[in-house]
Parts: structure tokens; C-alpha cells; sequence
């Protein structure tokens, strides 16, 4: 039994593995350990062994099977990735009409029953009136534009105020107009390209 | 054209005449790169014998490791091509392992040694040495590839670590273990049979 601290440096010892200064240290205590000194002696003998069994050469023909097949792959006409045109052609058509209808489609407002909310609209009061409508209670005016290109402001300024009078409220006024806090008017101008939304918050009654 | 390469490259193993190798299998030239496989059949076939234990599968390697030196020709420096070789073959062997688990029993080092042997029959020189041989099966992957290139290539330790991308260090450790393994191999295949 050699010594478990010694085996790894035996080990490399045999093979040659060792500094100067370790292999005088392992020499030493092989020296004295007799054990160790049958290790050694063991491994040099397997390593030695172990070199010639693989020095022996193979037969040639393993060899030449190996370039043989090599050789082959070689010659073989080059791989063509496969081109399918068709596919590259549909796939182009999709993206293609993807990007038309992203483009053409109209932005998502919502259209609110023009009817119901003119009929509870402030707006139309002021018509009857002839009343300004408060401040406070516009929460904004929208112009929506449709292809408006030259327009004058002023010009439309205009068109609003003649769609104001146009645009009349039917009788009933149906509950769930009452109910909501925010109403809105179109507006409805002589030029289809423009169309004016009014949003009121309230009744629209002065407080 | 090829007779001219290949004219150069018998002229001779000068380093000239290796570049030349080189350079016209880069250039597309067969017949040089077939002379650039002799060349390093041995070390390539040799090398995966050992580490994949069996001719077939060492062949496969083989043919995997040129085909890829064919592809990287442009690449490689003429300088390092044996390093490079052997790690290739190194990598390929591990690859080829990892895909077909199982196929050597690695742990079972008594089953291993009583395998289809009379123990009637004494023990001669050749069969110690096949015994050897065998006795690699017992040692982990980068245990059998350090003691490989190591013990029968006859690499430096130094060299060794650039071929499998580890330290001096680790691959001293992975030397000595293996060969500690090794003995104990054969030692216990010599106790069943007394």
C-alpha cells in the first residue's frame, strides 16, 4: 500500500512530470517508501507498455478509408439551398396589403348617436336662446378636417356658425343622454371635408 | 496545375514545401490535400482511435476532422496545424460521445475487465498491452484526452493544456489521476485472475 499523500506526485514522477525540485523530494521519499517505490515502479512499466501498444500502426487501409470517404464528400456537387419563389412572392403580397391597410384605415373615433346628443346638447338651447353657452362647462372643441388643404380659417370659422343653425333637435330626449355627464354635437357644415364635434360636460344649465 | 503543386509539395518537408501544401489544397487543388491527409492520418486516426476506443467510430472522427480542416483551410495558420488538429479531433470525439451515451462503459471497471476473457488463459505481452488499452475506457473524457495526448502523443503538459483549453494546473491533476486509474485497472484484473 503506497501512501494516499505521495500517489498523485508518484504518478506524475513517472511520467516525467515533475520540476527539479519536486522530483528530488519524490526520489527521496521513494527512497524510503517501499510501497511507493512499487507504485512508481508499476506505472513506469504501464506507461511504457501503453506507448508501444499505441506506437503500433494501424493498417494502411484504415487509413485510406478515412481519405477514401473524405475524398468523396468532397466530389460531391456542392448543397443548393432551396429557393422557393412562391413562397417569397406570397409572403411579399401579405406584408404588402399588412402595410396598405394599416395605412388606409381611418382613426378609430367613436361616432356617438349624432341625434341623441344634439337633441340634450347645450348647443341647440343656444339656438333658441340666442344664449352664449358658459365657458366652464366646454371641455373642448374638435374640428375634425378631411383633406382640408387651402382652406382659410376665417372661412370656416364661417362654415361652423351656418351649420349651427342648420342642425335641429328631435323631441324626445331619451334617459341615457340625461344621465351622462359629457355630451357632444356634430356639426355638420356645407363642406363635407369638415365636420365639428362640441363636447359639453353638465346639463349645460347655469349653476 | 496539380502535377505543379503536387511537384512542389514532394520536393520536400521543409516548411516551404508544407506551405505549399497548404496553399494549393487552399487553392482547390485535390490532390495536395490529399497529400496534407497523409501527412496527418496518424496523428488524426491515431489519436481518435484511442479516445473513441473502437476503429469505427474513430474512422467517423476522422472524416469529420479533415472535412473540417478542409473547410477552415483559409483560416489556419501552417504554424499551429498539428494543435489545431488535435483539438479538432479532440472536440469531434467528445461531440460524437455525447451523442451515442452509453456506448462505453465507463464506470464498471471490473465487468470491463473480465469482458470475454478466459481467466484459464495466461497473460501474454500483447494481451497486457490490449488490456491497457482497454483500461482507457475506465477514465473520464478529459482524464482519457490528457493522458492521450500526453502519455502516447507525447505532448508537453503545456501543449496539452492549449489543446484541450485548460491550465497546466488542472491538466497535471488529470494526468495523474488518470494514470493512478489506469494501475488500478490492471492491478484489479490481475487479482480476479489469480
Amino acid at each position: 500500500m503506497s501512501c494516499a499523500i505521495w500517489e498523485e506526485r508518484v504518478a506524475l514522477f513517472a511520467g516525467g512530470d515533475l520540476r527539479t525540485a519536486e522530483a528530488a523530494a519524490v526520489e527521496r521519499h521513494l527512497s524510503r517508501c517501499a510501497a511507493c517505490n512499487a507504485l512508481a515502479a508499476d506505472l513506469r512499466w504501464e506507461l511504457d507498455r501503453l506507448r508501444q501498444a499505441h506506437a503500433e500502426p494501424l493498417a494502411p487501409e484504415h487509413y485510406a478509408v478515412v481519405r477514401g470517404r473524405v475524398l468523396a464528400e468532397l466530389a460531391k456537387p456542392p448543397r443548393q439551398r432551396v429557393v422557393w419563389p412562391w413562397a417569397w412572392a406570397a409572403a411579399l403580397a401579405v406584408a404588402a396589403a399588412a402595410v396598405l391597410v394599416v395605412m388606409t384605415k381611418p382613426a378609430a373615433v367613436p361616432v356617438p348617436d349624432v341625434l341623441r346628443l344634439v337633441a340634450g346638447a347645450p348647443a341647440v338651447e343656444r339656438s333658441r336662446t340666442q344664449r352664449a353657452p358658459r365657458k366652464g362647462a366646454v371641455i373642448s372643441t374638435h374640428v375634425r378636417r378631411r383633406r382640408v388643404r387651402g382652406a382659410v380659417p376665417s372661412a370656416i370659422e364661417e362654415r361652423k356658425l351656418e351649420a349651427a343653425e342648420v342642425v335641429t333637435p328631435p323631441a324626445p330626449v331619451p334617459p341615457a343622454v340625461e344621465d351622462s355627464p359629457v355630451r357632444m354635437v356634430q356639426l355638420a357644415t356645407d363642406d363635407p371635408n369638415v365636420v365639428i364635434y362640441w363636447l359639453f360636460e353638465g346639463t349645460g344649465e347655469e349653476r | 496545375m496539380k502535377v505543379l503543386a503536387l511537384a512542389t509539395v514532394e520536393a520536400g518537408d521543409q516548411p516551404e514545401g508544407r506551405d505549399s501544401v497548404l496553399a494549393a489544397a487552399r487553392a482547390g487543388d485535390r490532390a495536395a490535400f490529399d497529400l496534407l491527409m497523409r501527412r496527418h492520418e496518424r496523428l488524426v486516426l491515431g489519436t481518435a482511435f484511442r479516445l473513441a476506443g473502437n476503429l469505427e467510430d474513430a474512422q467517423d472522427a476522422s472524416q469529420e476532422v479533415f472535412l473540417r480542416l478542409y473547410r477552415n483551410l483559409a483560416k489556419l495558420d501552417t504554424g499551429n496545424l498539428a494543435a489545431w488538429l488535435y483539438r479538432v479531433t479532440v472536440n469531434v470525439c467528445h461531440d460524437a460521445r455525447r451523442r451515442r451515451p452509453g456506448t462505453v462503459p465507463v464506470d464498471d471497471a471490473q465487468e470491463l475487465a473480465a469482458a470475454g476473457d478466459d481467466p484459464q488463459q495466461s497473460v501474454h505481452e500483447a494481451e497486457r498491452r490490449a488490456l491497457l488499452l482497454r483500461s482507457l475506457r475506465v477514465l473520464s473524457e478529459k482524464e482519457r484526452a490528457a493522458l492521450v495526448l500526453r502519455d502516447l502523443e507525447g505532448l508537453s503538459t503545456a501543449e496539452v493544456a492549449g489543446v484541450l483549453g485548460s491550465s497546466v494546473g488542472t491538466v497535471r491533476s488529470q494526468i495523474s489521476k488518470a494514470r493512478l486509474k489506469v494501475r488500478d485497472f490492471v492491478e484489479r484484473y490481475s487479482r480476479r485472475r489469480l
